[in-house]
């Protein structure tokens, strides 16, 4: 469980992340093929779902937090 | 495949769709399905429309990776839902609010010229959206039926689009406007838009399989044979500037499009019905449209390196499976289609149309009082109209931008078109959920210049076959190449929906930061906002306005818009949290109206039940008298408090006093132990004496005579001072015992007593040799009392005068004066004196000053105190002060009596 604006601030962190993550120029610094895939296509994909990984662990630790309060 | 088939299938897939739909809300809104955060995820994916669909694919084929910004801002956008979405999930529930016009226009002073507006832009700005699913559908039964691809050539009865348009706004008005429902919730709309989600994405999935795997052999050999294709591989070579501004722009407009479409704001927050959803839908959301993109870039590989030279790449989905002779797989693909643009059409028409009826037509409909409308007794049906007829006029103007719109565009452009514009709303929405000092007047600045930088720079310039328009385009207005609408300013080398999102909503924020910051903010607004930025807990909304009104009024105001059973249940269980009882509360308090406000905001918007509510409403803004009361309140606090102060001081001050009467009381024990002591001594003395010489008297006969007769001389002697000291002692405590009475109550005449008393003691003061001065300067003086005390008190005084008069030349005196109501009696003495610390305990008993003078005097010690006692019952006081010449003077004040006074 996480103090309210710690997991905020994860919440903020991971926003940022993906920004930087998701656009150039990042981006740009994937070519070409891997294993015969394309590299950037590889990354796109690795990153985006590295990112769902992490609001979903992270919106599994908070929920305890949120239950706590009384239902609305 | 026939034309007839693939509108049978169509419309049977939309009939099934409606079937759930009807099903759903037949069984008062399936709890299990609406109150799912699964339905919640599916239903947030009306994101993805026939854009996605064939759209996505389109643009990955001429663009390679372009088509991923779209996706990838909402997931950044989902990143920050629990801080961004769900304060608007909070703030809307509070507010009741319908639409995401009406969170702008609450959020702003409930300004229903605000949410007016925004209504406007956003139904301007969604025509070339609707224009688009229209023409994806035409395009792909085009593709299917093997006629002419270009939509609008044909002539009207044939177009398919116009078909399209028909039957999805039929579809639109069964599934948003069948009846209102309190806080706009469709339950059956959602349960069908997830449903249609699921098709979505198992249809492309499908499509993606059979290209992958039925087409190629795997995405190793489609992969692999994309980049030995001269033409498409440079796509994926690695080149420092292949995404620029383009990428960052699409990915910043398609986080804000993911709130700040209608359709969106309508799934996401209007129909959200449990906030809890939220923490699911955060991740899931995004990881669907990760699995629904998985496919598209394959997608369009494999179309070009199947169909080269292929004008429209938006139909790939369509014609691959045509190519590889699988025309099941293409109805699929053609039904995904149908569903996604479906989908979209059917909820944001609906937002709109709830938009459009709420903030715009019914305010202005009810402030025309001609019409008598707030008169009426049942407004739903009119609701209803007013919805359907928003519904068309939406649809047709989405068509008819079709037709007039250049058909070369692809499908991606003309979506981003619609995101630039309702990207508009974001710096107003955001700025005024976390920040206190936007302002209605920044926000509608912000709102109105961004949009017309839109028109600007966007809209006029795709109607790109008008030749005035080309003309705009490459030269600019009148000729002036500064204002060219793709190079406003002279900033070229960027795209012109790039240009637009930079140029559009750098006016838009800096005119809401601007405004707002020199604005200077009322307290209201600044109440008002705060409402929404400090807005976890709304309770307390009511208190800014002091707003009362009957309850019947407002109850029958609402069952107008709502139905009798529902406002009644409605305020039932609002009276039953209150603790009201609904059938004796008549008058509504401020938050009792704020409540009717809000069930009554939740059918036709803020706006139009700020208008009807205010109608009936007694509004007291805080007036004079208001804070006069609460001025009034604050002083009684303050009286409190000081009476408090006082109090406490009372306190001290009594305790003071019980501290002293404790210091008196020790010393009175002290006393006690004295006297208990004194009178021990006093008596046994004599006592002690007359035994001893009584012995000596008895066991010595032969004393002589003269021996004899002295010491019978000593026993009589201090026998007699026996009975004097017992006399006295009885007389004190009889004195005592009578309390405040005197024993005898007449007129007495001071003189007398003051000339009865010297004579008693004439004899002593010439026995001691001391001159005494009688001065009786008020004969006639009277009080009321007893002759023999007052006389006895005077014979007391003037033998301590004599007793502490020198030997040589003492000289004493007693007077009787009269000041003013009183009479004094004075015996004065040039003894020694008392010194000021002893003047009180001189009238204490068996308190003798002899000690400190080194000679015991005659006498008991309890003269004084029995004088004291005796003026006391005369209500006079007795005192001691310092005489003229030194020595003491005995003061002694009695009240004359009236008979005394001089007529």
């Amino acid at each position: 469980m996480l103090r309210r604006t710690a997991r905020r601030d994860r919440f903020i962190g991971l926003f940022v992340l993906g920004a930087i993550l998701f656009n150039p120029p990042i981006l740009n610094l994937f070519g070409g093929t891997v294993f015969g895939w394309p590299a950037l296509f590889v990354y796109l994909f690795g990153a985006w779902a590295l990112i769902i990984a992490a609001v979903a662990l992270l919106s599994r630790t908070g929920r305890a937090a949120d239950d706590e309060q009384a239902p609305r | 495949m026939s034309q007839q088939l693939i509108l049978g299938v169509a419309i049977a897939y939309l009939l099934v769709l409606f079937a759930i739909a009807w099903l759903v809300e037949r069984r008062g809104g399936a709890p299990r399905l609406t109150g799912s955060s699964l339905v919640y995820t599916l239903s947030l994916a009306v994101y993805c429309s026939s854009w996605t669909f064939n759209g996505g694919v389109g643009r990955a084929a001429l663009n390679g990776f372009d088509f991923l910004p779209i996706y990838l801002g909402p997931t950044l956008a989902f990143c920050l839902g629990p801080i961004v979405i769900r304060r608007m999930l909070r703030i809307s529930k509070a507010n009741r609010i319908t639409s995401i016009a009406d969170l702008i226009g609450a959020r702003f002073g409930r300004s229903a010229g605000l949410a007016a507006l925004v209504t406007v832009i956003a139904v301007i700005g969604l025509v070339p959206y609707i224009a688009l699913q229209l023409r994806s559908i035409a395009q792909g039964y085009a593709t299917l039926s093997a006629t002419s691809s270009v939509p609008g050539s044909q002539p009207l009865q044939l177009d398919s689009a116009l078909w399209a348009a028909a039957i999805l706004t039929v579809f639109a008005m069964l599934f948003g406007s069948r009846s209102i429902h309190p806080g706009e919730h469709h339950p059956g709309m959602v349960v069908a838009i997830a449903a249609e989600s699921i098709l979505k994405l198992l249809s492309l999935t499908i499509i993606g399989v059979f290209v992958v795997y039925g087409l190629f052999h795997g995405f190793g050999d489609l992969f692999g044979r994309a980049a030995s294709a001269p033409e498409i591989a440079p796509t994926f070579a690695q080149a420092p500037d292949r995404y620029g501004f383009s990428w960052i722009a699409m990915t910043v407009l398609a986080m804000l499009a993911a709130f700040c479409l209608p359709r969106q704001f309508q799934v996401m927050v209007v129909e959200n019905v449990d906030e809890r959803h939220l923490d699911r839908a955060i991740w899931q959301f995004p990881l669907y449209l990760l699995l629904i993109n998985l496919f598209v870039l394959p997608i369009a590989l494999a179309g070009r390196l199947l169909l080269p030279g292929t004008d429209n790449p938006d139909n790939f989905v369509l014609a691959l499976p045509l190519l590889g002779q699988r025309p099941i797989i293409s109805l699929i693909a053609f039904l995904g289609g149908v569903s996604a643009a479906a989908s979209m059409v059917v909820v944001e028409t609906t937002a709109l149309s709830i938009m459009v009826c709420n903030d715009v037509v019914m305010p202005a409909l009810l402030r025309v009082k001609s019409l008598g409308l707030s008169e009426r007794s049942d407004l739903t049906r009119l609701l209803l109209w007013v919805r359907r007829a928003a519904m068309v006029v939406v649809m047709v103007l989405g068509y008819l931008y079709m037709r007039h719109d250049s058909s070369e565009v692809a499908l991606v452009s003309i979506g981003l078109m619609s995101f630039v514009a309702v990207a508009q709303f974001a710096p107003a929405l955001l700025g005024g959920l976390f920040w206190r000092g936007a302002t209605k007047a920044g926000a509608i600045a912000g709102i109105s210049l961004g949009f017309l930088v839109w028109c600007y720079t966007l809209l006029i310039p795709s109607f790109t076959h008008e030749p005035l328009v080309a003309a705009f385009i490459t030269r600019g207005p009148f000729g002036i190449g500064l204002l060219r609408p793709y190079g406003l300013f002279g900033l070229v080398g960027l795209d012109p929906v790039t240009h637009a999102t930079f140029w559009s909503l750098l006016a838009n924020i800096g005119a809401l930061l601007g405004v707002s910051m020199l604005e200077r903010q009322r307290p209201v607004d600044r109440a008002h906002a705060a409402l929404f930025v400090d807005a976890d807990n709304p309770s307390d909304a009511a208190q800014s306005w002091r707003r009362t009104a009957l309850i019947p009024d407002l109850n029958s105001l609402a069952s107008r818009f709502l139905g009798r059973a529902r406002t009644e249940a409605a305020f039932a269980s609002w009276a039953r949290e209150r603790g009201l009882d609904p059938a004796t509360a008549i008058r509504a308090d401020a938050e009792t109206v704020l409540f009717y406000e809000r069930l009554l905001a939740s059918a036709i918007g803020a706006a139009s039940a700020r208008v009807l509510v205010g109608a009936i409403v007694e509004e007291e803004p805080l007036g004079v008298e208001e804070v006069m009361r609460i001025l009034d309140e604050t002083s009684r606090v303050i009286e409190a408090n000081q009476r408090l102060e006082d109090k406490s001081r009372a306190l001290e001050a009594a305790s003071a006093e019980l501290k002293q009467v404790n210091a008196r009381l020790t010393e009175l024990d002290r006393l006690k132990d004295d006297f208990v002591a004194t009178v021990n001594h006093e008596l046994r003395t004599p006592l002690a004496s007359i035994r001893a010489f009584s012995e000596i008297l008895r066991d010595h006969p032969r004393l002589s005579d003269a021996e004899r007769l002295e010491f019978l001389a000593i026993i009589i002697a201090e026998s007699e001072r026996l009975t004097r000291l017992i006399g006295q002692l009885l007389h004190l405590s009889k004195i005592e015992a009578s309390g405040a009475i005197p024993a005898q109550r007449a007129l007495v005449d001071l003189a007398a007593v003051v000339r009865e008393s010297s004579a008693a003691m004439r004899q002593v003061f010439a026995g001691a040799n001391v001159s005494l001065d009688v001065d009786i300067a008020d004969a006639e003086a009277q009080v009321m009392g007893d002759h023999d005390r007052l006389v006895q008190v005077l014979i007391n005084l003037l033998g301590n005068a004599v007793k502490f008069s020198p030997r040589r030349g003492g000289r004493a005196e007693l007077s009787v004066r009269r000041y003013g109501a009183e009479v004094e009696l004075a015996v004065a003495d040039n003894g020694p004196g008392i010194p000021p610390a002893d003047r009180t305990v001189v009238f204490d008993r068996f308190r003798q000053l002899g000690d400190s003078m080194g000679e015991r005097p005659e006498g008991v010690g309890l003269g004084l105190a029995i004088s004291q006692k005796i003026v006391e019952q005369h209500g006079g006081r007795i005192w001691v002060e310092e005489a003229e010449g030194g020595g003491a003077v005995f003061k002694i004040r009695l009240e004359a009596a009236r008979v005394a006074e001089p007529a």
